[in-house]
């Protein structure tokens, strides 16, 4: 059985006095009470009657439910009373409580901030303490067919991701080019020896650019070489990447982001662009870790040159250009960036030359200048 | 005009009851479910109605996501919480709004908790079988996997615990409903019924979908009464039937088209579009059936949503929002091929494209991704949502003989995980 609530008996020209039906629903048990409503303001209390119904509410109690669909009629309830509900379809009530819309917290919040403190400590433990000292374990175990398995499959997803749509973006092969390219990399490491076999890769994109892979992968973007004034400053950046290579830091850096994208994706969730959001936040993290390494890296690139004959400097000479190019990172595009500050960078190699050094040609011209053609 | 029930009434009042002594026998246990309906033919029944406007849904959903986005997704419980608000409060019921009593605190403290265990098992078991998949198999797709099979219980666990949290925060006449724990009773049923009917290549989907149902409608409450889920998995044989036919006429012509007559190419894929229908018509006719077959004590249910009118729901509104979406989706690669260079590298750059710098298109391209998951968000839900919700509440009769005013108030369950797992895992749910 339906039946509509009779039109308003309006009794005053304000809220107050007036008498307007409702329905009561105490909370106890499902029955639709009918109700008269009226504001008494004698006593600051909404009065609600009905049969066996005698109900007050005081008015400052009164609150609308909140995010209504219907536009007509009010929804109420009293702060104190989580369960009792009144409805009417008559707003002239409305004005007749001062905080309609005042907040009430039904739920306890009090455990709330407990949970947040534990569960941001943990996702923090996961992300800077235990997935990487995991990832640092794991890397000293992983088999050299499985490192260089994950070193191949993270080259495609990059060469696919720096392409545009569907085609990947070209890997350099001009022959002589990587005769040149093969000198240079006999030159450097005919003195050090390396626990991997390397896998050098000149990609066809402007972006100056070079980074290392797990299983010995060394990849250079065309942009760097373009970059380049002098074979020097590529051979000194080579030997920053067989740094990192030694030191096995792409093995690293991958198991590690293995275990923490899972996590931030589980933290960030799929609202909307979520995906982009974490990538940024992946990023900031990586530019957490991997300071030291790079620090470590220039080391070892440092120690290469000289033992290769050529001057440690030239690193900074390749920076130098960079920062006249681009400027250096302070501010906040600094967290951005994996790299220490290039100043730091350019004075360290300066200061790594040691008294009395001779440096010798790393390619002939003619072999730098293949060594520019290697994507024509 | 909200039109408010009055069935207020004494129980041994009203024409249905003039049986006196009989009326508390359950008529429908002696008759088939199907045939319940005719059997009542005098009780008036609770009509269901739904209030709401189609252009404060599209506007509430638009500004809840931009917060959601400016806050870095912490908004998204509020916005949760007031778009359920919004919705239950517009099913109307004999003229009574539903009510949702959720809140956004409980919501954010449950999925740090969810958070919390999650985060160990997907950061270290991730990274683990990253680890194992390389050194073993020299290949990521193991890793994959495992994962992946990894989380599909949890998934089954979180889905019956956020049904639990929502139905202990839903209240219509005052009263709360209420599930019972099982959330894992649910989780290794549903592994099992999933398992058979990926083995029986679908026949024994309707049992899965029957037995599933059974599970979660007998322990759900609505006060003191538990709803029961009455009739059998094969009733639901009928409404598979635009599943099946497509599939084996679609593959009759493809072997036909293949061997003699190409033309029949052209049924085939009809067909898909038949199928597609037939997905549409087992979700609405299965709802329907077991709606109708469904009790709470006395009350029963009388559903007659229409499959046509839910199918073109969800072509028009897909559509509308994807045709609305793309209008950004342009603008967001003009921008994104800017920031890329690809203008530079093309020789097209123009002074002054280039005067105002890679840097703002980048941050463009950027406002424009965020601007089309927003479009497609709010449009979802004025297109999509908002009419499913409406023509199933339009379409849903309660039939109550005088009994409903008797039930009585449920404890409060607490339940401070809330739908946390739900919410971690991205577990989809409409809202």
């Amino acid at each position: 059985m339906t039946s509509t609530i009779p039109t308003v008996i309006r009794v005053g020209k304000t809220a107050e006095g007036q008498q307007v039906n409702g329905l009561f629903f105490t909370g106890e048990d499902a029955t639709a009470h009918e109700v008269a409503l009226t504001i008494n303001p004698m006593r600051d209390v909404l009065e609600i009657r009905g049969r066996g119904q005698v109900v007050d509410w005081h008015l400052s109690d009164v609150r609308l439910v909140p995010d209504q669909a219907g536009r007509q009629g009010l929804v109420l309830r009293a702060a104190s009373d989580p369960t009792a509900r009144v409805l009417t379809n008559d707003r002239v009530l409305a004005q007749g409580f001062p905080a309609l819309h005042k907040r009430i917290a039904d739920a306890p919040r009090a455990r709330l901030a407990k949970w947040a403190v534990a569960a941001l400590a943990s996702v923090a433990l996961i992300i800077f303490v235990l997935v990487p000292i995991m990832a640092n374990q794991l890397a000293n175990f992983i088999p050299p067919a499985g490192e260089k398995a994950l070193g191949d499959a993270t080259l495609e997803q990059i060469k696919s991701a720096l392409g545009s749509e569907a085609i990947s973006v070209k890997t350099c092969t001009n022959a002589d080019g990587l005769v040149a390219l093969n000198q240079m990399q006999a030159r450097l490491s005919d003195h050090t020896d390396l626990p991997v076999p390397l896998t050098v890769t000149v990609l066809d994109h402007k972006m100056v650019n070079a980074f290392a892979l797990p299983g010995g992968h060394v990849v250079f973007m065309r942009g760097l070489i373009d970059e380049a004034e002098a074979p020097e400053e590529v051979a000194a950046v080579f030997a920053h990447e067989i740094g990192h290579v030694v030191s096995r830091d792409p093995t690293r850096h991958a198991l590690r982001s293995a275990g923490s994208i899972g996590v931030l994706g589980l933290l960030f969730g799929d609202f909307a662009g979520g995906a982009l959001v974490l990538f940024l936040t992946e990023q900031l993290i990586e530019a957490q870790y991997s300071q030291g390494a790079e620090v470590a890296a220039d080391a070892f690139a440092h120690d290469m040159l000289a033992k290769a004959e050529v001057e440690p400097a030239a690193l900074g000479a390749m920076f130098k250009r960079l920062k006249a190019k681009y400027g250096d990172t302070d501010g906040i595009q600094a967290h951005f960036i994996s790299h220490p500050r290039m100043a730091e960078r350019i004075e360290a190699a300066d200061h790594a030359t040691p008294e009395g050094f001779v440096a010798k040609p790393i390619l002939t011209a003619e072999a730098w200048k293949d060594l520019q053609g290697i994507c024509n | 005009m909200i039109h408010l029930s009055s069935s207020d009434r004494p129980i041994n009042g009203g024409p249905w009851q003039q049986g006196g002594a009989d009326s508390h026998l359950r008529d429908t246990d002696v008759i088939p479910t199907q045939n319940r309906q005719q059997d009542l033919p005098d009780v008036e029944g609770l009509q269901g109605d739904f209030i709401g406007r189609r252009g404060r849904i599209f506007g509430l959903a638009l500004k809840t996501s931009i917060f959601t986005v400016l806050t870095l997704g912490i908004y998204r419980f509020w916005m949760k919480t007031r778009m359920r608000r919004w919705y239950w409060s517009a099913v109307r019921v004999g003229g009574v709004p539903g009510e949702y009593v959720g809140d956004p605190f409980e919501k954010l403290l449950g999925f740090l908790i969810a958070v919390v265990i999650l985060a160990f098992y997907i950061g270290i078991v991730n990274l683990l079988l990253m680890f194992l998949s390389y050194s073993f198999f020299q290949d990521n797709f193991a890793a994959y996997l495992l994962s992946f099979v990894g989380v599909v219980p949890l998934w089954f666990y979180a889905t019956y615990r956020a049904r639990r949290y929502v139905l202990a925060r839903t209240r219509w006449r005052g009263i709360r409903f209420g599930l019972e724990p099982g959330a894992w009773g649910y989780a290794w049923r549903a592994l099992v019924h999933w398992g058979l009917t990926l083995l029986t290549a679908g026949v024994l989907w309707p049992r899965m979908t029957f037995w599933l149902e059974k599970y979660k409608t007998d322990r759900t409450w609505y006060g003191d009464v538990r709803l029961e889920q009455e009739g059998r998995w094969q009733m639901l044989f009928p409404a598979v039937r635009h599943v099946l036919l497509p599939t084996i006429v679609g593959g009759i012509c493809a072997i036909a088209g293949a061997y003699a007559n190409p033309a029949l190419f052209l049924v085939t894929a009809a067909c898909g579009v038949w199928f597609a229908f037939g997905i549409v018509y087992y979700r609405v006719k299965s709802w329907e059936i077991l709606t109708n077959a469904k009790r709470a004590g006395d009350i029963v249910f009388r559903a007659q949503p229409s499959p046509g009118r839910v199918f073109w729901i969800y072509v028009g509104g897909y559509f509308l929002s994807g045709f609305v979406a793309s209008i950004f989706l342009g603008g967001f690669f003009l921008a994104a091929a800017i920031a890329a260079g690809i203008f530079s590298e093309i020789g097209a750059s123009v002074e002054a494209l280039a005067k105002i710098g890679e840097g703002a298109f980048a941050v463009a391209g950027v406002a424009t991704y965020f601007a089309i998951f927003l479009i497609w968000t709010a449009m979802a839900h004025a297109f999509i949502t908002m009419p499913l919700w409406k023509h199933y509440a339009e379409t849903l009769t309660v039939i109550d003989p005088g009994q409903i005013g008797a039930i009585s108030q449920r404890p409060r369950d607490e339940f401070e995980e809330a739908e946390g797992f739900a919410e971690a895992l991205d577990v989809g749910a409409a809202i």
